[in-house]
């Protein structure tokens, strides 16, 4: 572990990613103490100070309304970060058990549970959460079911194609003679060498969720006003291109920092944990 | 006493619209204590013969005795105990993940010997069982040497206490330094635990110096089974004759033999 | 005597992010014309790397350090442009390896792929001459049907028959140096030996020269004229093949021959792994070359 500290910190593009991510979180966890304006991540109206450009002490300018940009975008940070990680911890589980399950177990099973995963994937992932999302309410629950319905099954695909591959292999071949359980082999034996792919497709997904929710809010099916999310501040400040360009650039830039870091370590991770399936 | 008795086992695979008969009709008797040796070539249905004993598929006919019973398909974790593997490739039959320790307790917990307090002392055992040191059980397999490997592959096999280890090409991976050492182990084990071998192999020059008895099979049938002198001195099978021909040798005395072999 | 390689001093470092390993210590062998030469070694020795670096597949990576020098028919590798000594391989030399099977491309019929090996010295061969060609080559290596060989797919036919479709495709252009990795180390013991037969004959018909890579003692020992014994990336032992086997002369040599259990019996040995004294200065026959 600490090898791999230090190899994915040699590498420049993985040590900016690790820099970006860690910005990012360190602004996320710590909003309440560096944001100028904390009470302007609610319903503030602050009209003496409305639209104005960046500047002191505002220092990526207001909004409509004449709320600080900055600190709407360290609690959309906050949200998107809280959102992503909720989403993987309910959808990792669920694939990578599906998948080993499919892969392991074989047959029937694997039959059922594949074409499952096919339809799902075959849904373009954007058009599932917006139908969902219009069947219930637009709200930040609803928001992350969407989500985690359209991504357990890449999951799935992952660790089935991995314990295909490593069902095969002499240790599970030892297990089996043994007398292990198939629980034993597929959560102790398999699972570990699925670790490494999984923990980087979890990182690049961190990206990836945080601009899925982005788009979803970016089309008003996301988070709901007035809680600051990044993808609607983006929507709400295209209306005010390009006179009032700081509405949608900055929170535009910040998902490009966010998702950038995510990919940058992931990549990192893949080269290092040699997870490039 | 015979320990295992294979009863005209066969194994037939269906392939397409055709049917493989990977082992036909097979009978013969493993007595308690000795090394048999299985020698084939590819497709002479050695592995078959192994997985059939090891109860990884039911056969197609015939059956498969231990200790004086038949064995059923779906083997009991008792019967699972009772016969052990240790595999050709020792890359794989670690898992990578696992410490070594981890590998070798799991034989311990699965069937419940000792308790969780005398687990790890037993895994120290085992290592220094099979001429390892004990601090390697929180290493993982990836640091250790193929020769290493197979050791642990071994005492996993000794894990389980069991009377019946089939061999699997144990030191065909291996360089010729690290086979002899490994070859040598295997025999101090066996007269030690009074274990008993099925030692699968396409080997025959590994066969003459630790099998009692050879039983030579080609295309899914055994051709011969005699004592591992006999094999060599006086084989009966011309296919026996062929592949003893053929195995390549080092010294003018082996030449010798040989050739006597292939012109009788 | 003319050497068809002449390996002086060969070093061969690789480069990492965590350091330099030394692979090579400074190797020299020589292979005459017509010479069947062994080179025998356990894995990890660096016998593989040598045959890498004459077919010149290690000199274009990044972080490969190689000094000394490989002379191919008088000729310093090194010194040559990259696209020279790429024009070398499939002609003047040529390598088998020690899976036919996943060394054939598994899309493709035997005859296309015989067309492109001719092709490398033969530019725009037709595919009739090819036919013709290959016939005649698949004939030399016992192979009774070429036709029917020439429209299969290599996973149609059998490893010994891939094996000596191998072994035509790699003498098909007449190189003066063949260089065989392993051959046969994946086949069945009674194929391995037909193949080794098929295949002395062959190179002494033509008079090609061999560097033979192998761990396996007795292929060696029914192989090769001289035989050359690396340990760690250093040759401890070279001579005639049958002076090395009868009475080596080094500590390691002689542990790898007390290792190798024999078809007459005898017991197995007991043996020291990595012994100090496998690292004693190299030991050389009379009567080398």
């Amino acid at each position: 572990m600490k090898r791999m500290t230090t190899i994915l910190l040699a590498n420049p593009l993985s040590l900016l990613g690790v820099l970006l991510v860690g910005l990012v979180v360190l602004l996320a966890v710590f909003a309440p103490l560096i944001a100028p304006f904390p009470d302007h991540r609610g319903a503030v109206v602050d009209f003496a100070n409305f639209n104005k450009p960046p500047g002191w002490p505002h220092l990526m300018g207001t909004d409509v309304v004449g709320r600080d940009l900055f600190s709407r975008i360290l609690y959309a940070y906050r949200i998107s970060l809280i959102l992503g990680v909720v989403v993987l911890a309910i959808a990792v589980p669920i694939g990578v058990t599906l998948g080993l399950m499919a892969g392991y177990l074989g047959g029937w099973w694997e039959y059922g549970l594949m074409r499952l995963t096919d339809v799902f994937l075959s849904i373009p992932p954007l058009v599932l959460a917006i139908s969902i999302m219009g069947v219930l309410e637009p709200t930040l629950m609803n928001g992350m079911l969407a989500v985690t319905v359209m991504w357990w099954p890449w999951y799935t695909r992952l660790v089935y194609n991995i314990t295909r591959g490593e069902k095969v292999e002499g240790y599970v071949l030892a297990a089996e003679v043994i007398g292990a359980s198939k629980t034993h082999i597929m959560f102790r034996e398999i699972l570990p060498n699925c670790v490494p792919a999984v923990v980087t497709k979890m990182t690049l997904d961190l990206g990836f969720v945080i601009l899925i929710v982005s788009s979803l809010s970016f089309l008003g099916l996301g988070v709901q006003p007035p809680t600051p999310d990044l993808g609607s501040m983006v929507a709400e400040g295209a209306k005010y291109l390009p006179d009032s360009w700081w509405l949608s650039v900055f929170p535009g830039l910040a998902i490009l920092i966010a998702v950038f870091g995510f990919n940058l370590i992931g990549d990192g991770l893949r080269d290092i944990l040699g997870a490039d399936r | 006493m015979s320990l295992l008795s294979l009863r005209q086992l066969g194994k037939s695979f269906q392939t397409g619209a055709h049917e493989v008969r990977a082992l036909q009709d097979v009978t013969l008797d493993v007595a308690d204590g000795e090394c048999l040796a299985i020698v084939g070539e590819s497709g002479s249905g050695k592995s078959t013969l192994a997985n059939l004993v090891l109860g990884l598929f039911p056969p197609t006919t015939g059956a498969v005795e231990f200790d004086g019973a038949e064995l059923p398909v779906v083997r009991t974790l008792a019967h699972r105990r009772s016969i052990q593997l240790v595999q050709q490739n020792p890359a794989s039959a670690l898992n990578p993940r696992r410490s070594v320790g981890a590998s070798l307790q799991l034989a311990l917990d699965v069937h419940g010997i000792g308790t969780s307090d005398t687990r790890p002392a037993r895994v120290a055992e085992l290592l220094r069982d099979v001429g390892l040191p004990e601090d390697l059980a929180r290493r993982s397999p990836t640091s250790l040497s193929g020769g290493q490997r197979q050791r642990v592959a071994i005492a996993r096999a000794l894990a389980c206490e069991s009377r019946l280890v089939v061999l699997d090409e144990p030191t065909s991976a291996l360089d010729v330094l690290v086979q002899a050492q490994v070859l040598r182990l295997l025999a101090d084990l066996r007269a030690r635990h009074n274990l008993t071998y099925l030692f699968i192999t396409h080997d025959l020059a590994v066969v003459r110096n630790i099998a009692t008895r050879v039983a030579v099979f080609s295309q899914g049938r055994m051709v011969e089974l005699a004592e591992t002198e006999t094999i060599f001195t006086a084989p009966q099978d011309p296919y026996t004759r062929r592949l003893i021909s053929a195995v390549p040798v080092i010294t003018e005395e082996e030449k010798t033999m040989r050739n006597g072999l292939s012109q009788s | 005597m003319t050497l068809v390689l002449n390996i002086r001093d060969l070093q061969l470092a690789f480069k990492s992010w965590s350091g330099t390993s030394e692979v090579l210590h400074g190797i020299s062998l020589t292979i005459g014309k017509g010479e069947r030469v062994a080179l025998v070694g356990e894995s990890g020795s660096g016998k593989s790397v040598t045959a890498r670096i004459v077919l010149g597949l290690l000199q274009e990576l990044r972080g490969v350090q190689i000094s000394g020098s490989v002379e191919f028919q008088g000729q310093d590798l090194g010194a040559m442009p990259d696209r020279e000594r790429r024009a070398l391989r499939g002609t003047a030399m040529s390598m088998i390896f020690q899976d036919p099977t996943s060394s054939l491309n598994p899309v493709f019929k035997i005859a296309p792929q015989f067309q492109e090996v001719l092709a490398r010295v033969t530019p725009g061969i037709s595919m009739s001459a090819t036919r013709v060609r290959a016939t005649d080559l698949l004939r030399e290596v016992a192979i009774a049907e070429p036709e029917r060989v020439l429209d299969s797919y290599p996973f149609q036919l059998s490893g010994g028959m891939n094996q000596r479709v191998m072994i035509a495709m790699a003498l098909a252009n007449r190189p003066a140096l063949l260089l065989a990795d392993e051959p046969g180390t994946a086949l069945d013991v009674t194929v391995q030996a037909q193949t080794l037969d098929l295949m002395r004959a062959l190179v002494t018909d033509h008079g090609t020269s061999v560097l033979f890579i192998s761990h396996n003692l007795g292929v060696v020992r029914e192989f090769a004229d001289r035989t050359y014994v690396i340990y760690r990336g250093n040759i401890v032992e070279e001579g005639p093949t049958r002076d090395v086997f009868e009475n080596p002369g080094h500590p390691y040599t002689r542990a790898l021959m007390a290792a190798q259990p024999k078809i007459t019996g005898g017991g197995l040995p007991d043996l020291v792994e990595g012994d100090r004294h496998y690292l004693e200065p190299r030991f050389v026959h009379e009567g080398v070359a």
